[in-house]
């Protein structure tokens, strides 16, 4: 293979490498400039076809298909047509639809995300349509109201927690926390005897830092709230900065793995965390993982309050409503969406289907209807949620617009804390600065 | 005046009718590369310098804001650090990219047996490196309790988990860019083939050793290609994103320690709902790239050697 290039050749072949490699950077954040939103078309009747977009798992895909089809049977004139993904590539996609004038019918949404769609006129107020909500306590209704506007319909609820794998605190010849009274330092204690007892490779519990529902519950046990009515942070610099320091003082005191490998953890999902992979005593997660950190575990993991429930002045945990249903506020046909989405809320066939996937349903007379079919993780769940409503003061509030980068901002300054290129109070001024600016942008 | 011009006009025209036929099949035939063009690349290049100049949250209408993004971004500090990432990235891979890819080809110039085959083992990785594949092995291989901290523990060594630190997971990044050597490495194969023997015969017979003839004949020979390589891998670094994206678990972490530029803009556009921004920080990097593709330009003046 004797090629003979010649020399100028290949000097025009450079510049033109070079324009066409730049050319492809740019192209690929251009985008149509389509009008997102707007309510101002016509409803059309039926018969038709809506698209419905969520995001999720494999299992979470086949289930959601047998619902649609479900629907179909009972509602021959609409066709339902799917459109999932899974959850890092939903909302690229989403909003890329809603750019593009193309925005799906109904979709599924979250409260991270739901005041940034709902605010820009993308979705529909669902209060004049013809959805019953009369079976959901209105505390989770209010998660999907936006200035008094109910733009989203919750599926379910979760709430996070503790879990304890059974196994671990045996091993470790430690006995489970009596989750109603222990302290903020007890935990601390807890997970240092854990990691003691059971030796090399184990540890007592994975660093919670990454996730705000951990703050958001130190914040509202202090009175504080992650987020005030107004849209604004409502938590203070001395709750991030303790927040941050519990963490520190865990890994100090051995009570959680090195920074590497607290990453590393973190990054593996439920099934390859410490509580997952049977080599830690606890981890914070949401109360509908449970089944699959038993599942992978193959132990009977436990759920557990907070600490510091009954330390301060109030309780801190708290119902999050696990994602939301809400329609296109340009949709053709409106009607044909509500129908579809009170199918999924209210009729017994969809909720069967759908067990707890989207969260304990919040349709309460589904919860009965579901109860027979539980596993015994979820029967778990059931039960410990019930526990909870007596003890839970107040909902969170809805996160306002730009709320969704606080995810990445906590994973950051947490990083920041753990490898100490930062102290706790210095962490909590970066947190509380950079949010403030995610917000305000 | 006049007179000159429609005569102009008038021979062009009958040049245009003799050779009609063959404009109209070129036209054809150049047509799909056109729409390309303007469809897939100038048309989103317009759109997106229109978008750089206003607030987009993609979700309703881009507002004008002027040159506000533009003027945002010098006080951003994420947007530095991640200029300092990329530029760290850039600086360190390439010239060792194109070291080991000069390296690979002066050896497998020798004219091995199976040479067919060597090219292809070590070209596999210019193919795979930037898939998502490899990057997922790449964090396997180096994590706490991967294939390199058990090579290490081997010889006593007590390693980290590389890509979770945030003083090393960029050095990862960069050993993936060098890895993937095997495309420069083709093209120095060519380029070695093209200097004719006779150079060697006569500084042989002259009594000059093999360093000797690789400073004086090889190396200034090759700067062509080594110009050429440099320029593509230089804009083709700049632009990496997929190793990063994956390696960093999407959000250039931990601590902002791999966020390269295009990563950056990604989470801008389409994370944080900041398209303007994301397109002021497109043509931002055009710029960045043509500046240092001119510079590139400039100095080979002094360093590249064309026998014309």
């Amino acid at each position: 293979m004797r090629t003979s290039i010649n020399q100028r050749g290949r000097r025009g072949a450079a510049v033109a490498a070079g324009a066409a490699a730049t050319a492809l950077i740019l192209s690929a954040c251009g985008g149509d400039s389509g009008a997102g939103g707007g309510g101002d078309v016509e409803a059309q009747d039926c018969p038709c076809e809506i698209r419905f977009a969520w995001w999720g798992s494999d299992e979470r895909h086949a289930a959601t298909q047998e619902i649609i089809d479900a629907f179909e049977a009972e509602n021959p004139d609409i066709t339902v047509v799917p459109d999932f993904t899974d959850w890092d590539g939903y909302w690229n996609k989403l909003s890329t639809a809603v750019a593009a004038g193309d925005t799906p019918d109904v979709m599924t949404q979250e409260e991270r995300y739901v005041s940034d769609y709902a605010t820009r006129g993308v979705l529909a107020d669902l209060g004049g349509l013809d959805i019953d909500t009369s079976k959901i306590d209105g505390s989770i209704l209010a998660g999907g109201q936006i200035d008094g506007t109910q733009y989203a319909l919750p599926t379910g609820i979760n709430a996070y927690a503790m879990v304890a794998n059974p196994a671990v605190f045996e091993e470790a010849g430690v006995d489970l926390p009596d989750d109603t009274t222990w302290t903020w330092e007890d935990y601390v204690e807890i997970a240092d005897e854990v990691s003691k007892g059971a030796g090399d490779g184990v540890w007592g519990t994975q660093d919670y830092g990454f996730n705000e529902a951990g703050l958001n519950i130190l914040a509202r046990q202090k009175g504080e709230s992650l987020w005030t009515p107004d849209g604004e942070l409502g938590v203070s610099e001395e709750t991030v900065a303790e927040f941050f320091q519990t963490s520190l003082d865990l890994m100090h005191g051995g009570g959680q793995p090195d920074a590497t490998r607290t990453i590393e953890y973190q990054h593996a999902g439920p099934e390859g965390s410490l509580v997952g992979t049977n080599v830690g005593g606890m981890s914070s997660f949401w109360s509908n993982q449970l089944g699959a950190l038993s599942e992978a575990s193959g132990e009977d993991i436990q759920l557990l309050r907070y600490p510091g429930e009954s330390e301060f002045e109030r309780t801190g945990m708290y119902y999050k409503p696990a994602m939301f249903y809400s329609v296109s506020a340009s949709t053709e046909y409106p009607d044909a969406a509500a129908k579809f989405v009170d199918f999924l809320l209210n009729s017994e066939e969809a909720a069967k289907i759908n067990l707890t996937d989207r969260g304990l349903p919040a349709n309460t007379d589904m919860r009965d209807v579901i109860a027979d079919e539980l596993t015994d993780a979820d029967q778990q769940v059931a039960e410990f949620m019930a526990d909870l409503s007596d003890e839970i003061v107040d909902a969170s509030t809805v996160p306002p617009n730009g709320s969704a980068e606080m995810q990445d901002i906590m994973e950051r300054v947490n990083t920041e804390v753990i490898f100490e290129r930062m102290t706790p109070q210095e962490a909590a001024e970066m947190f509380v600065k950079e949010v403030g600016a995610a917000i305000a942008g | 005046m006049s007179s000159v011009i429609q005569e102009v006009a008038s021979t062009r025209r009958a040049a245009g009718e003799r050779r009609k036929g063959d404009g109209r099949m070129a036209a054809l035939f150049l047509a799909p590369w056109f729409a390309g063009l303007f469809l897939i690349t100038a048309g989103p290049m317009a759109a997106s310098l229109y978008l750089s100049f206003t607030d987009y949250d993609l979700l309703s209408s881009p507002t004008w804001v002027g040159l506000d993004n533009y003027v945002r971004m010098f006080e951003d500090p994420r947007l530095i650090q991640s200029l300092k990432v990329t530029f760290t990235y850039v600086f360190v891979s390439v010239p060792l990219q194109l070291a080991a890819a000069l390296a690979l080809a002066l050896v497998l110039d020798k004219g091995m047996r199976g040479l067919a085959v060597y090219r292809s083992v070590y070209y596999l990785p210019s193919l795979l490196g930037g898939s998502v594949a490899i990057a997922i092995l790449w964090r396997q291989i180096f994590g706490a309790d991967g294939l390199v901290n058990q090579v290490l523990a081997f010889f006593g060594i007590e390693g980290t988990g590389w890509v979770s630190h945030p003083d090393y997971a960029l050095n990862t990044l960069i050993i993936l860019n060098v890895w993937t050597f095997g495309a420069p490495m083709v093209i120095f194969l060519a380029g070695l083939r093209q200097i004719p023997r006779m150079y060697y015969e006569a500084a042989s017979i002259d009594g000059a050793g093999r360093l000797r003839q690789f400073w004086s004949i090889t190396v200034p020979m090759l700067t062509p290609i080594v110009f050429f390589n440099l320029v593509l891998q230089l804009i083709n670094a700049f632009q990496n994103f997929t190793q990063a994206f994956v390696v960093s678990g999407g959000n250039g972490g931990p601590a902002d320690s791999t966020l390269l530029y295009t990563l950056y803009l990604y989470r801008k556009g389409f994370a944080d709902l900041d398209m303007g921004y994301a397109s002021a920080m497109a043509w931002f990097l055009l710029l960045i790239i043509g500046g240092m593709t001119l510079v590139n330009f400039l100095a080979s003046k002094y360093w590249v050697h064309y026998d014309d």
